[in-house]
Protein backbone atom coordinates (compact mmCIF):
# COMPACT_ATOMS: atom_id res chain seq x y z
CA UNK A 1 0.00 0.00 0.00
CA UNK A 2 1.36 3.42 -1.05
CA UNK A 3 0.69 6.65 -0.14
CA UNK A 4 -1.83 7.66 -2.47
CA UNK A 5 -4.00 5.09 -1.62
CA UNK A 6 -3.88 6.08 2.29
CA UNK A 7 -5.00 9.02 1.29
CA UNK A 8 -7.80 8.02 -0.88
CA UNK A 9 -9.57 6.06 2.19
CA UNK A 10 -9.28 9.56 4.32
CA UNK A 11 -10.40 11.56 1.28
CA UNK A 12 -14.31 11.73 1.87
CA UNK A 13 -15.10 12.71 -2.09
CA UNK A 14 -13.11 9.64 -3.58
CA UNK A 15 -16.32 7.41 -4.33
CA UNK A 16 -15.56 3.58 -3.72
CA UNK A 17 -19.05 3.69 -1.96
CA UNK A 18 -21.62 2.17 -4.74
CA UNK A 19 -24.22 5.16 -5.37
CA UNK A 20 -27.22 3.20 -4.24
CA UNK A 21 -25.30 2.57 -0.87
CA UNK A 22 -24.73 7.12 -0.59
CA UNK A 23 -28.34 7.37 -1.98
CA UNK A 24 -29.39 5.63 1.39
CA UNK A 25 -26.89 7.39 3.49
CA UNK A 26 -27.51 11.00 2.27
CA UNK A 27 -31.83 9.68 2.28
CA UNK A 28 -31.17 8.51 6.27
CA UNK A 29 -28.99 12.06 6.83
CA UNK A 30 -31.88 14.31 5.26
CA UNK A 31 -34.97 11.99 7.39
CA UNK A 32 -32.74 12.87 10.66
CA UNK A 33 -32.39 16.09 9.95
CA UNK A 34 -35.68 16.78 8.50
CA UNK A 35 -36.95 15.49 11.89
CA UNK A 36 -34.66 17.19 14.06
CA UNK A 37 -34.98 21.08 12.83
CA UNK A 38 -37.01 23.40 13.60
CA UNK A 39 -37.99 24.98 10.21
CA UNK A 40 -37.77 23.45 6.52
CA UNK A 41 -34.71 22.29 4.64
CA UNK A 42 -34.40 22.55 1.44
CA UNK A 43 -35.40 19.42 -0.93
CA UNK A 44 -31.98 17.34 -2.10
CA UNK A 45 -31.55 19.28 -5.78
CA UNK A 46 -29.40 16.28 -7.44
CA UNK A 47 -31.76 14.35 -8.39
CA UNK A 48 -31.79 11.76 -4.83
CA UNK A 49 -35.45 10.53 -4.62
CA UNK A 50 -35.76 10.05 -8.45
CA UNK A 51 -33.18 7.58 -7.83
CA UNK A 52 -34.48 5.82 -4.47
CA UNK A 53 -37.93 6.33 -6.26
CA UNK A 54 -35.98 3.80 -8.98
CA UNK A 55 -34.65 1.76 -6.37
CA UNK A 56 -38.07 0.78 -5.14
CA UNK A 57 -39.39 0.17 -8.26
CA UNK A 58 -36.38 -1.99 -9.26
CA UNK A 59 -36.84 -3.80 -5.79
CA UNK A 60 -40.61 -4.17 -6.28
CA UNK A 61 -40.38 -5.67 -9.70
CA UNK A 62 -37.58 -8.25 -8.76
CA UNK A 63 -40.02 -9.27 -5.91
CA UNK A 64 -42.55 -10.09 -8.11
CA UNK A 65 -40.00 -11.99 -10.06
CA UNK A 66 -38.91 -13.91 -7.58
CA UNK A 67 -42.26 -14.73 -5.76
CA UNK A 68 -43.23 -17.57 -8.10
CA UNK A 69 -40.39 -18.88 -6.66
CA UNK A 70 -40.29 -22.17 -4.63
CA UNK A 71 -37.47 -22.63 -3.89
CA UNK A 72 -36.87 -22.36 -0.25
CA UNK A 73 -32.97 -20.27 -0.28
CA UNK A 74 -35.02 -17.74 -3.16
CA UNK A 75 -37.66 -17.64 -0.70
CA UNK A 76 -34.87 -16.25 2.12
CA UNK A 77 -33.69 -14.01 -0.02
CA UNK A 78 -37.20 -12.45 -0.88
CA UNK A 79 -37.49 -12.14 2.89
CA UNK A 80 -34.32 -10.23 2.90
CA UNK A 81 -35.23 -7.87 0.03
CA UNK A 82 -38.86 -7.25 1.43
CA UNK A 83 -38.02 -6.25 4.93
CA UNK A 84 -35.50 -3.83 3.44
CA UNK A 85 -38.19 -2.65 0.99
CA UNK A 86 -40.11 -1.93 3.88
CA UNK A 87 -37.63 -0.28 5.62
CA UNK A 88 -36.49 2.39 2.43
CA UNK A 89 -40.28 2.78 2.20
CA UNK A 90 -40.40 4.08 6.16
CA UNK A 91 -38.01 6.71 5.66
CA UNK A 92 -38.76 7.92 2.27
CA UNK A 93 -42.93 7.81 4.12
CA UNK A 94 -41.68 9.36 7.31
CA UNK A 95 -39.10 11.84 5.61
CA UNK A 96 -41.85 13.27 3.30
CA UNK A 97 -44.55 13.33 6.35
CA UNK A 98 -42.42 15.43 8.58
CA UNK A 99 -41.73 18.20 5.47
CA UNK A 100 -45.48 17.89 4.97
CA UNK A 101 -46.34 18.56 8.40
CA UNK A 102 -43.74 21.79 9.07
CA UNK A 103 -45.71 22.94 5.17
CA UNK A 104 -49.00 22.61 6.97
CA UNK A 105 -47.95 24.48 10.26
CA UNK A 106 -46.52 27.44 8.01
CA UNK A 107 -47.94 27.62 4.59
CA UNK A 108 -47.58 31.41 4.32
CA UNK A 109 -44.31 31.51 5.98
CA UNK A 110 -42.84 29.06 3.39
CA UNK A 111 -45.00 30.69 0.16
CA UNK A 112 -44.20 34.11 1.35
CA UNK A 113 -40.67 34.93 -0.44
CA UNK A 114 -38.68 33.45 -3.27
CA UNK A 115 -35.56 32.03 -1.14
CA UNK A 116 -38.51 29.82 0.86
CA UNK A 117 -40.39 28.50 -1.76
CA UNK A 118 -36.81 27.36 -3.46
CA UNK A 119 -36.89 24.84 -0.20
CA UNK A 120 -40.08 22.96 -1.77
CA UNK A 121 -39.83 20.42 -4.40
CA UNK A 122 -42.58 21.09 -6.89
CA UNK A 123 -45.08 18.86 -5.87
CA UNK A 124 -44.98 20.38 -2.49
CA UNK A 125 -44.87 23.79 -3.68
CA UNK A 126 -47.95 22.81 -5.56
CA UNK A 127 -49.70 21.11 -2.06
CA UNK A 128 -48.86 24.27 -0.52
CA UNK A 129 -50.13 26.19 -2.60
CA UNK A 130 -53.32 24.48 -3.56
CA UNK A 131 -53.58 23.80 0.41
CA UNK A 132 -53.83 27.36 1.40
CA UNK A 133 -55.99 28.31 -1.58
CA UNK A 134 -58.50 25.98 0.28
CA UNK A 135 -57.79 27.48 3.88
CA UNK A 136 -58.66 31.04 2.68
CA UNK A 137 -61.87 29.89 0.73
CA UNK A 138 -62.84 27.77 3.59
CA UNK A 139 -62.47 31.12 5.63
CA UNK A 140 -64.22 33.47 3.74
CA UNK A 141 -67.15 31.21 3.30
CA UNK A 142 -67.20 30.10 6.98
CA UNK A 143 -67.14 33.77 8.14
CA UNK A 144 -64.48 36.22 6.68
CA UNK A 145 -66.62 37.24 3.82
CA UNK A 146 -69.31 38.96 5.96
CA UNK A 147 -66.18 41.14 7.58
CA UNK A 148 -65.75 44.79 6.45
CA UNK A 149 -63.32 44.54 3.66
CA UNK A 150 -60.21 45.99 5.12
CA UNK A 151 -60.15 43.30 7.38
CA UNK A 152 -60.57 40.61 5.28
CA UNK A 153 -56.60 39.87 4.77
CA UNK A 154 -54.88 37.13 6.03
CA UNK A 155 -50.91 38.64 6.33
CA UNK A 156 -52.21 41.55 8.57
CA UNK A 157 -49.16 43.41 10.41
CA UNK A 158 -50.98 45.38 12.47
CA UNK A 159 -50.00 46.19 16.03
CA UNK A 160 -46.32 44.99 14.84
CA UNK A 161 -47.40 41.65 15.21
CA UNK A 162 -47.44 39.25 11.88
CA UNK A 163 -50.36 37.47 11.23
CA UNK A 164 -48.23 35.12 9.22
CA UNK A 165 -46.29 32.78 12.15
CA UNK A 166 -42.90 31.36 11.50
CA UNK A 167 -41.30 28.91 12.85
CA UNK A 168 -38.97 28.94 15.88
CA UNK A 169 -35.35 29.22 15.07
CA UNK A 170 -34.07 29.49 18.44
CA UNK A 171 -35.08 26.29 19.91
CA UNK A 172 -32.55 23.46 20.51
CA UNK A 173 -30.91 21.00 18.03
CA UNK A 174 -28.46 18.52 18.92
CA UNK A 175 -25.39 18.19 16.16
CA UNK A 176 -22.77 16.44 16.04
CA UNK A 177 -19.40 17.88 14.45
CA UNK A 178 -17.79 16.24 11.20
CA UNK A 179 -15.25 18.52 11.28
CA UNK A 180 -13.35 20.69 13.31
CA UNK A 181 -14.94 23.74 13.85
CA UNK A 182 -15.13 26.80 16.16
CA UNK A 183 -18.63 26.14 17.42
CA UNK A 184 -20.66 29.68 18.49
CA UNK A 185 -23.24 29.41 20.95
CA UNK A 186 -25.73 32.50 21.99
CA UNK A 187 -27.02 31.92 25.78
CA UNK A 188 -29.05 33.70 27.85
CA UNK A 189 -26.92 35.77 29.80
CA UNK A 190 -23.48 35.09 27.96
CA UNK A 191 -22.36 34.00 24.46
CA UNK A 192 -19.76 31.17 24.09
CA UNK A 193 -17.33 30.16 21.49
CA UNK A 194 -15.45 26.63 21.77
CA UNK A 195 -13.03 24.81 19.52
CA UNK A 196 -14.86 21.66 18.64
CA UNK A 197 -13.13 18.26 17.77
CA UNK A 198 -14.83 16.11 14.97
CA UNK A 199 -17.64 13.60 16.38
CA UNK A 200 -18.02 16.11 19.60
CA UNK A 201 -22.04 16.06 20.56
CA UNK A 202 -22.97 20.21 21.03
CA UNK A 203 -26.71 21.36 21.90
CA UNK A 204 -27.89 25.03 21.25
CA UNK A 205 -29.85 26.78 18.75
CA UNK A 206 -30.76 26.04 15.33
CA UNK A 207 -29.69 29.50 13.96
CA UNK A 208 -26.42 29.28 15.26
CA UNK A 209 -26.25 25.57 14.41
CA UNK A 210 -27.45 25.82 10.92
CA UNK A 211 -24.18 27.40 9.43
CA UNK A 212 -22.33 24.60 10.17
CA UNK A 213 -24.68 22.19 9.12
CA UNK A 214 -25.14 24.41 5.88
CA UNK A 215 -21.03 23.87 5.47
CA UNK A 216 -20.95 20.26 6.35
CA UNK A 217 -18.97 20.86 9.69
CA UNK A 218 -21.73 19.51 11.06
CA UNK A 219 -24.88 16.98 11.25
CA UNK A 220 -28.19 17.34 13.28
CA UNK A 221 -28.84 14.05 15.29
CA UNK B 1 -75.39 41.56 28.91
CA UNK B 2 -72.56 40.12 27.19
CA UNK B 3 -69.64 41.77 27.20
CA UNK B 4 -66.86 42.52 24.21
CA UNK B 5 -65.01 39.38 23.48
CA UNK B 6 -67.02 36.84 25.01
CA UNK B 7 -68.06 35.86 22.14
CA UNK B 8 -64.51 35.34 21.09
CA UNK B 9 -63.34 33.65 24.07
CA UNK B 10 -66.17 30.98 23.98
CA UNK B 11 -64.84 29.85 20.50
CA UNK B 12 -61.54 29.66 21.46
CA UNK B 13 -62.72 27.57 24.63
CA UNK B 14 -64.38 25.48 22.11
CA UNK B 15 -60.80 25.50 20.00
CA UNK B 16 -59.19 24.36 22.98
CA UNK B 17 -61.52 21.60 24.07
CA UNK B 18 -61.60 20.46 20.17
CA UNK B 19 -57.59 19.97 20.44
CA UNK B 20 -58.06 16.96 23.02
CA UNK B 21 -61.18 15.30 21.57
CA UNK B 22 -60.32 12.08 19.30
CA UNK B 23 -63.63 13.16 17.13
CA UNK B 24 -65.07 16.68 15.97
CA UNK B 25 -67.63 17.94 18.27
CA UNK B 26 -70.55 19.87 16.51
CA UNK B 27 -69.87 23.25 14.61
CA UNK B 28 -70.84 26.45 16.68
CA UNK B 29 -72.68 28.24 13.99
CA UNK B 30 -74.86 29.91 16.61
CA UNK B 31 -71.69 31.52 18.18
CA UNK B 32 -69.63 32.36 14.67
CA UNK B 33 -72.62 34.16 13.17
CA UNK B 34 -72.82 36.37 16.68
CA UNK B 35 -69.10 37.14 16.54
CA UNK B 36 -69.11 38.54 12.83
CA UNK B 37 -71.96 40.17 13.64
CA UNK B 38 -70.38 41.36 16.34
CA UNK B 39 -67.37 42.80 14.01
CA UNK B 40 -69.65 44.34 11.62
CA UNK B 41 -71.64 46.52 14.20
CA UNK B 42 -67.96 47.52 15.43
CA UNK B 43 -67.41 48.13 12.66
CA UNK B 44 -70.30 50.51 11.84
CA UNK B 45 -70.12 52.28 15.10
CA UNK B 46 -66.69 53.17 13.01
CA UNK B 47 -68.22 54.40 10.89
CA UNK B 48 -70.80 56.89 12.68
CA UNK B 49 -68.41 57.97 14.97
CA UNK B 50 -66.12 59.17 12.52
CA UNK B 51 -68.74 60.06 10.24
CA UNK B 52 -69.28 63.60 11.92
CA UNK B 53 -65.36 63.87 11.14
CA UNK B 54 -65.09 64.06 7.68
CA UNK B 55 -61.70 62.06 7.56
CA UNK B 56 -60.18 64.82 9.59
CA UNK B 57 -60.08 62.88 13.09
CA UNK B 58 -57.32 64.52 15.53
CA UNK B 59 -56.63 61.92 18.45
CA UNK B 60 -55.37 63.94 20.64
CA UNK B 61 -58.30 66.84 20.32
CA UNK B 62 -60.46 64.23 21.40
CA UNK B 63 -59.44 61.64 23.11
CA UNK B 64 -62.71 59.96 24.49
CA UNK B 65 -63.77 59.27 20.88
CA UNK B 66 -59.71 57.82 20.00
CA UNK B 67 -60.05 55.68 22.79
CA UNK B 68 -63.29 54.16 21.74
CA UNK B 69 -62.06 53.90 18.10
CA UNK B 70 -58.97 51.67 19.60
CA UNK B 71 -61.30 49.54 21.53
CA UNK B 72 -63.67 49.13 18.87
CA UNK B 73 -60.01 48.39 16.60
CA UNK B 74 -58.47 46.21 18.52
CA UNK B 75 -62.07 44.05 19.50
CA UNK B 76 -62.51 43.41 15.81
CA UNK B 77 -59.35 42.10 15.54
CA UNK B 78 -59.70 39.90 18.53
CA UNK B 79 -62.77 38.54 17.23
CA UNK B 80 -60.79 37.75 13.61
CA UNK B 81 -58.42 35.81 15.26
CA UNK B 82 -60.38 34.15 17.38
CA UNK B 83 -62.79 32.90 14.75
CA UNK B 84 -59.48 32.04 12.58
CA UNK B 85 -58.01 30.07 15.40
CA UNK B 86 -61.80 28.23 15.70
CA UNK B 87 -61.83 27.12 12.38
CA UNK B 88 -57.88 26.38 11.56
CA UNK B 89 -58.23 23.87 14.66
CA UNK B 90 -61.19 22.51 13.15
CA UNK B 91 -59.77 22.16 9.65
CA UNK B 92 -56.60 21.23 11.47
CA UNK B 93 -58.73 17.73 13.10
CA UNK B 94 -60.45 17.47 9.65
CA UNK B 95 -56.85 16.81 8.12
CA UNK B 96 -55.67 14.43 10.60
CA UNK B 97 -59.31 12.54 9.36
CA UNK B 98 -58.37 12.69 5.79
CA UNK B 99 -54.51 11.37 6.52
CA UNK B 100 -56.34 8.30 8.73
CA UNK B 101 -58.27 7.51 6.03
CA UNK B 102 -61.26 8.41 8.12
CA UNK B 103 -64.68 8.66 5.10
CA UNK B 104 -66.50 11.45 5.87
CA UNK B 105 -69.83 9.55 5.84
CA UNK B 106 -68.93 6.91 8.63
CA UNK B 107 -67.61 10.44 10.50
CA UNK B 108 -71.29 11.04 10.20
CA UNK B 109 -72.89 7.48 11.04
CA UNK B 110 -70.32 7.76 14.26
CA UNK B 111 -72.12 11.02 15.40
CA UNK B 112 -75.37 9.61 14.97
CA UNK B 113 -74.65 6.17 16.60
CA UNK B 114 -73.21 8.74 19.86
CA UNK B 115 -69.32 8.61 20.39
CA UNK B 116 -69.05 6.58 23.70
CA UNK B 117 -72.23 4.65 23.56
CA UNK B 118 -74.36 7.68 24.38
CA UNK B 119 -77.28 8.53 22.09
CA UNK B 120 -76.88 11.88 20.72
CA UNK B 121 -80.21 13.90 21.78
CA UNK B 122 -80.88 15.34 18.47
CA UNK B 123 -81.08 12.92 15.85
CA UNK B 124 -81.58 15.15 13.50
CA UNK B 125 -77.86 16.65 13.46
CA UNK B 126 -76.89 14.15 11.05
CA UNK B 127 -73.11 15.48 11.12
CA UNK B 128 -70.91 17.92 13.30
CA UNK B 129 -69.78 20.04 9.95
CA UNK B 130 -70.58 22.72 8.74
CA UNK B 131 -71.35 22.55 5.08
CA UNK B 132 -68.09 24.44 4.42
CA UNK B 133 -66.55 21.83 6.27
CA UNK B 134 -67.71 19.31 4.37
CA UNK B 135 -66.56 21.07 1.35
CA UNK B 136 -63.30 21.73 2.68
CA UNK B 137 -62.78 17.73 3.57
CA UNK B 138 -64.29 16.75 0.54
CA UNK B 139 -61.53 19.05 -1.84
CA UNK B 140 -58.49 18.28 1.02
CA UNK B 141 -59.29 14.89 0.72
CA UNK B 142 -59.10 15.17 -3.46
CA UNK B 143 -55.68 17.34 -2.86
CA UNK B 144 -54.13 14.58 -0.31
CA UNK B 145 -54.94 12.00 -2.85
CA UNK B 146 -53.51 13.84 -5.64
CA UNK B 147 -50.22 14.53 -3.82
CA UNK B 148 -50.37 10.71 -2.38
CA UNK B 149 -50.56 9.74 -6.13
CA UNK B 150 -47.33 11.16 -7.24
CA UNK B 151 -45.65 8.68 -4.85
CA UNK B 152 -47.31 5.35 -5.38
CA UNK B 153 -44.83 3.13 -4.25
CA UNK B 154 -44.80 4.60 -1.10
CA UNK B 155 -47.94 4.80 0.64
CA UNK B 156 -47.43 7.97 2.39
CA UNK B 157 -51.15 7.20 4.72
CA UNK B 158 -49.02 4.30 6.02
CA UNK B 159 -47.40 2.95 9.76
CA UNK B 160 -45.02 6.26 10.55
CA UNK B 161 -43.67 3.16 12.97
CA UNK B 162 -40.64 2.06 12.24
CA UNK B 163 -41.24 -1.28 10.52
CA UNK B 164 -39.75 -3.92 12.39
CA UNK B 165 -41.18 -7.73 11.16
CA UNK B 166 -42.65 -8.17 7.90
CA UNK B 167 -45.27 -10.35 9.04
CA UNK B 168 -47.27 -10.03 11.92
CA UNK B 169 -50.19 -11.80 13.79
CA UNK B 170 -53.13 -10.31 13.02
CA UNK B 171 -57.07 -10.71 14.46
CA UNK B 172 -59.76 -9.96 12.69
CA UNK B 173 -62.19 -7.91 14.78
CA UNK B 174 -65.08 -7.34 12.13
CA UNK B 175 -65.76 -9.40 8.90
CA UNK B 176 -63.81 -7.70 6.02
CA UNK B 177 -64.48 -10.48 3.71
CA UNK B 178 -61.30 -11.55 1.56
CA UNK B 179 -58.39 -10.21 0.42
CA UNK B 180 -55.44 -10.99 -1.84
CA UNK B 181 -51.90 -11.08 -0.78
CA UNK B 182 -49.28 -12.41 -3.16
CA UNK B 183 -49.38 -15.80 -1.30
CA UNK B 184 -52.93 -16.28 -2.32
CA UNK B 185 -56.35 -14.94 -1.27
CA UNK B 186 -57.65 -14.98 3.02
CA UNK B 187 -60.84 -14.65 4.15
CA UNK B 188 -60.79 -12.37 7.30
CA UNK B 189 -63.75 -13.84 9.13
CA UNK B 190 -64.46 -12.35 13.03
CA UNK B 191 -62.26 -13.94 15.62
CA UNK B 192 -59.97 -15.66 13.27
CA UNK B 193 -56.38 -14.93 13.54
CA UNK B 194 -53.73 -14.98 10.73
CA UNK B 195 -50.26 -14.64 10.18
CA UNK B 196 -49.67 -12.19 7.10
CA UNK B 197 -47.51 -9.36 5.33
CA UNK B 198 -47.94 -5.73 7.19
CA UNK B 199 -47.67 -4.10 4.23
CA UNK B 200 -50.83 -6.28 3.32
CA UNK B 201 -53.28 -5.46 6.16
CA UNK B 202 -51.79 -2.01 6.85
CA UNK B 203 -54.81 -0.29 6.02
CA UNK B 204 -57.41 -2.69 7.82
CA UNK B 205 -55.84 -2.29 10.91
CA UNK B 206 -56.14 1.57 10.69
CA UNK B 207 -59.93 1.02 10.00
CA UNK B 208 -59.91 -0.85 13.00
CA UNK B 209 -60.93 -4.36 10.75
CA UNK B 210 -57.87 -5.99 12.53
CA UNK B 211 -55.96 -5.73 15.64
CA UNK B 212 -52.36 -6.26 15.35
CA UNK B 213 -51.28 -8.94 18.37
CA UNK B 214 -47.59 -9.20 20.14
Amino acid sequence: MDIDDILQEVDPSFHTIPQEKRDLQELTRAWVAERSAPELLPWPADGLFERINGSIKRQIEKVEEMTGDMDPKTNFALIVIQTELERFKYLVRSYLRARIAKIDKHTLHYLSTDELRGRLSDMELAYATRHQALLHNHYLSSFLASFPPALQNLNDTAGGISMIETPDLESAVFIRLLKNALVEGRGVDTDDATNMQVNDIVILRWSDAKPLVEAGSAELI
Amino acid sequence: MPMYGDLGNKLVQHAKRTQGLAHLPPYQTELVRAATREVRDLDKDVASLLEPFQGSFDPTADQATACTLLVNHLSMRRNKRCLLAYHRTRTDKLEELAWNGTDILELAGQQAGGTNGAPIADAGEASSLSPQEEDYFRQYGDLLAAYKGQWTDIDLTGSLEPPRDLFIDVRVLKDAGEIQTEYGAINLTKNSQFYVRQGDVERLIAQGYLQKLG
